[in-house]
C-alpha cells in the first residue's frame, strides 16, 4: 500500500468502516510508515477533540422534567 | 409433513398488552436515556436553545405516542433522531435563523495535518481552543455536513445509522463526513491562527 491510498481511506479506517482486508493493509502500512503514523495520530486526536468538546453540553434539567410531566399526562 | 395454515386474517401478532406504567417505564429506560444526544443534535440544527427544547419535547411526545411501533432492543437512538430530523425539516427549518454558513464551493481542499505538520504535528493547539469556539465552527458548516458530523463524530452513529437517519446512501454519508471534517478543520485552523495559537503558513 502507498501513502496516498492510506490517507484516502484514513477516515474510514478510523471510523472502523473498512473491510477486514483493507483494515489489515492500512494497519500494516501505518506501522512501518512514520509520516502516515503521525497523520493517523493527528486525525485520531482531532476526532476525539470534536467528540469531547461538542458533548460537554447536555439537556437542561428543566427540559427533562417537562417531558416527564408530559408523559404522565398522556 | 403438515404445517399449520396461517389464520384467515393474517394480522401481525400484536405485542403483549402493556400497562400504562410499563409503557412509560420502558420509554424512560430506552428512549429518555438519549435526551442529551437529542438535545445536542437539536441545538446544532436550530441554533437556538428555546427551539431546540421545543423540538426535543415534541420529538419525545411523538415517539411516546408511537412507542408501540418501536421494537424493544433495536436502535432507539436512531429511531428518535429520525423523528427529530423530520420534525425539524417540516416545522422548524423554515423559521430557524441559523447563522450564515460557509459556501462549500469557495473552500479550497484543506487538510489540517498538512498545515500544522511542521509546527505542531501533535495538535497541542487543540487544547487552547475553547468549547464554544468548536461549537461555533460546527454551526458554520452547511447543514448537510453539520448533520453528518454531529451524528457521526459527536453522537457516535455508524455510517449506516447516519445514512438511515438522513435517508441518503452510505456513500453520501462518507463524502459528507470527509468534506465536513475538512471544512471544520479549516475553520478551526483559521481561528487558531487568528488567536496566535499557531503561526500558520505565511503564504497569504
Amino acid at each position: 500500500m502507498r501513502c496516498r491510498e492510506c490517507v484516502e481511506h484514513l477516515y474510514e479506517y478510523l471510523d472502523r468502516e473498512v473491510t477486514p482486508d483493507l483494515e489489515a493493509e492500512i494497519r500494516a502500512h501505518i506501522q512501518k510508515c512514520p509520516p502516515c503514523s503521525e497523520h493517523y495520530d493527528f486525525e485520531t486526536l482531532f476526532l476525539k477533540f470534536v467528540r469531547v468538546r461538542c458533548r460537554a453540553q447536555g439537556a437542561p434539567a428543566t427540559l427533562r422534567r417537562r417531558i416527564l410531566e408530559q408523559l404522565l399526562e398522556e | 409433513m403438515t404445517s399449520t395454515p396461517p389464520p384467515a386474517s393474517s394480522n401481525p401478532p400484536s405485542p403483549p398488552a402493556r400497562s400504562p406504567e410499563e409503557r412509560r417505564e420502558g420509554f424512560e429506560q430506552e428512549a429518555l436515556v438519549h435526551l442529551d444526544a437529542l438535545y445536542r443534535v437539536a441545538l446544532r440544527l436550530t441554533a437556538n436553545a428555546a427551539d431546540a427544547e421545543d423540538l426535543v419535547q415534541e420529538t419525545m411526545l411523538r415517539a411516546y405516542r408511537s412507542w408501540d411501533r418501536y421494537t424493544p432492543g433495536t436502535n432507539a437512538k436512531g429511531w428518535l433522531l429520525t423523528i427529530l430530523r423530520h420534525l425539524f425539516i417540516n416545522e422548524y427549518r423554515r423559521r430557524s435563523r441559523h447563522p450564515e454558513t460557509v459556501d462549500v464551493d469557495t473552500i479550497e481542499p484543506f487538510a489540517l495535518f498538512q498545515e500544522v505538520q511542521e509546527e505542531d504535528p501533535q495538535g497541542a493547539f487543540f487544547d487552547k481552543i475553547v468549547d464554544d469556539e468548536v461549537l461555533r465552527a460546527v454551526d458554520q458548516l452547511p447543514e448537510a455536513f453539520r448533520e453528518a458530523v454531529t451524528l457521526s463524530d459527536v453522537e457516535g452513529l455508524s455510517y449506516e445509522e447516519v445514512a438511515k437517519v438522513l435517508d441518503v446512501p452510505v456513500g453520501t454519508v462518507k463524502s459528507r463526513l470527509y468534506r465536513g471534517r475538512r471544512l471544520l478543520q479549516a475553520k478551526l485552523y483559521g481561528y487558531a491562527v487568528s488567536m496566535g495559537y499557531i503561526k500558520g503558513q505565511s503564504t497569504k
